[in-house]
């Protein structure tokens, strides 16, 4: 039988980054004195979770760190609707409720130990940290990862630290759609959007990519995918991650149809040979 | 399968009175049907009248409480109803039913009120109004494997009574029932077999089905239907195989403690805002879309396979309801024509 009951857990703590985006950190209350209703330990890189906001109620998020042995795991929030609203009033030490890990994460197998470009934009980064820091410490010597992270505004880049970090092993072009007229862009900068640089970062490969992963707004999303396919990528190598509201993440509640397909049992992640035809 | 013969059949309602609450449809004075608890004191007559809303409130109900939260955990708080009989149900009723046992198989709100349900049918032996079960294979004869005990009427105020299931077996246990002739079980074929012949002409339904199987059908029809659909959900909730649902959180507070509670209720994908994230970003923003996706979701091949039958049992309800003549034979028929 299915369990639509969370798991208690505490907010342990937040930092801010970006504009009205927090980095969360919960702990699962009874991970050390009783077996957890879910299989935590099994989440995948791009899997997500369900918060439970008492009082207000649920809302899907992904994993920037999947749960660890001690149940401590984080999320990249940004605040949105009314259930953000609320948890960005909320002090640390307040119980919450999760329910997870859902859904079909990146597909690990195309990934690993493979040439991958990558394209984000906005809170789309936040399903691929996980990943981006799973691929660093693997990666092989003759692998080539490449990010393109695209965001509204200087102020709106989320994840600066992390990319600070990641830089250092692998290439990332970052865009800013809007400057200010005093500011100089940096090496790795330009105007724009993702889409305005996928030709120069697919240069940046001498090997062709063998995958790409997408997270980001829908319509940038799909422009990218055509743009990497005009490329010589395949549709079944470039991968998406789909957004839809969600109410269970179990497949019963019907709101993240996708045609016949439910996003939170069939997705998050789908290929672009997949979504084609159901978009 | 065990056939019996039953000449009263307040019998047999008063036998299943004792071990369950029994549920039976009523036709009020202004001839609206609907599901009423019956007692002992007295049974109103059967009657193969399809009752206004179908029976799945009874299994996956209107609203209800998923858990609670104390301020320090999460509670599932499972329904445990006395055992019950939905008795007379008809047979596009039961197939939906029988539908939604395979859609909400591991539910546990679901299945702990399923599992306390004696399902008694009853054949249609003359067309309803608006009903084409048989288009849909979903009646007029209630289905073997989606009623535990089948009644079929007979001449002379008698009854066929028909055990499907052990649970059916078990019900009539301790009844006086005289074992049936086999020859009873091929009259009921024939008189089904008439009540099927007596069913107006729906191969438009068919010819639609397929058409909107083809791919043919361009957004621009969509979009025409649209305009007559007022996203009332009128037939989201009569239609008995429909199981969208929102989830709420309600608190309750006392002097002495506080508790939250997580209600899940009826919901349709007719809603402009079904789909609507926090974002404002909505993939179902556009009303034919919506309307497309309603009729795929009941006729399209694409969910057939899932459940190895449409997902519409043939009942009318939705042309019976819906303001902007958009229902089943409508929109059918429009189909044919228009697109």
């Amino acid at each position: 039988m299915l369990n639509h009951t969370p798991d208690a857990i505490e907010l342990v703590d937040y930092i801010d980054d970006g504009e009205k985006a927090r980095h969360y950190q919960f702990r699962l209350r009874n991970i050390t004195s009783q077996a957890t209703t879910y299989d935590w330990q099994s989440a995948q890189p791009g899997q997500f979770f369900m918060l439970n906001v008492p009082s207000i109620g649920e809302a899907a998020f992904t994993f920037t760190e999947p749960p660890n042995e001690q149940g401590e795991f984080r999320a990249l929030i940004r605040q949105m609707g009314k259930l953000t609203h609320t948890l960005f009033t909320l002090p640390k030490g307040e119980i919450l409720g999760a329910r997870g890990p859902f859904g079909h994460g990146w597909p690990l197998e195309e990934i690993i130990g493979k040439n991958i470009i990558i394209i984000a934009g906005g809170c789309g980064l936040a399903p691929l940290v996980n990943l981006i820091n799973g691929l660093i410490d693997n990666l092989a010597d003759d692998q080539r990862v490449v990010l393109v992270y695209g965001a509204q505004s200087k102020r709106a880049q989320l994840l600066s630290p992390e990319r600070e970090r990641w830089q250092a092993h692998i290439k990332i072009y970052n865009t800013l759609n809007e400057i200010k007229d005093q500011y100089t862009l940096a090496e790795n900068e330009s105007q724009g959007t993702p889409l305005d640089i996928i030709d120069t970062a697919m240069s940046a490969f001498t090997k062709p990519p063998a995958t790409a992963l997408l997270c980001g707004p829908e319509i940038m999303m799909y422009r990218a995918a055509k743009q990497l396919v005009n490329k010589g990528m395949t549709n079944d190598a470039i991968f998406l991650a789909i957004e839809r509201r969600m109410h269970c993440a179990v497949g019963l509640c019907g709101h993240c149809y996708l045609h016949e397909h439910y996003v939170c049992k069939k997705g998050p992640t789908f290929s672009w040979q997949e979504l084609q035809s159901l978009v | 399968m065990e056939i019996y013969l039953l000449d009263n059949l307040d019998l047999l309602q008063q036998h299943l009175l004792i071990q369950h609450q029994l549920y039976q449809v009523i036709e009020d004075d202004n001839g609206q049907c609907s599901w009423q608890q019956q007692t002992k004191e007295g049974n109103a007559p059967l009657i193969a009248k399809l009752p206004q809303s179908s029976a799945k409130d009874f299994f996956f109900a209107e609203h209800e409480n998923l858990l609670i939260f104390n301020g320090e955990y999460f509670q599932e708080t499972l329904p445990k109803p006395a055992p019950f009989v939905l008795f007379g149900a008809l047979s596009c009723d039961l197939t939906a039913i029988s539908y939604q046992d395979k859609f909400f198989k591991d539910d546990p709100y679901y299945q702990a009120r399923r599992q306390h349900c004696l399902l008694v049918g009853l054949d249609c032996v003359r067309p309803c109004q608006q009903g084409f079960c048989p288009t849909v294979d979903a009646g007029p004869g209630v289905r073997e494997q989606s009623a535990d005990i089948i009644l079929h009427p007979l001449e002379n105020q008698q009854w066929l009574v028909i055990t499907t299931s052990d649970k059916g077996s078990e019900a009539v246990k301790g009844l006086a029932l005289s074992v049936a002739h086999w020859h009873l079980l091929t009259q009921r074929d024939l008189v089904l077999h008439q009540c099927e012949q007596d069913f107006p002409d729906n191969t438009y339904i068919t010819q639609a089905i397929d058409k909107l199987n083809s791919g043919e059908i361009k957004d621009s029809f969509w979009q025409q239907l649209a305009v007559q659909c007022l996203g009332c959900s009128g037939c989201t909730t009569l239609c008995p195989t429909c199981s969208c649902y929102s989830t709420r959180s309600i608190t309750v507070e006392s002097e002495q403690k506080k508790v939250i509670k997580q209600q899940r209720f009826w919901d349709s994908c007719l809603y402009e805002g079904f789909q609507r994230e926090a974002s404002f970003h909505n993939p179902s923003s556009d009303a034919g879309k919506r309307v497309q996706r309603f009729w795929h979701h009941k006729f399209g091949n694409e969910f057939f396979t899932e459940f190895n039958r449409h997902g519409c049992v043939g009942c009318g309800r939705c042309e019976q309801t819906c303001p902007g003549v958009i229902g089943i034979h409508s929109v059918m028929k429009r189909i044919n024509s228009d697109a």
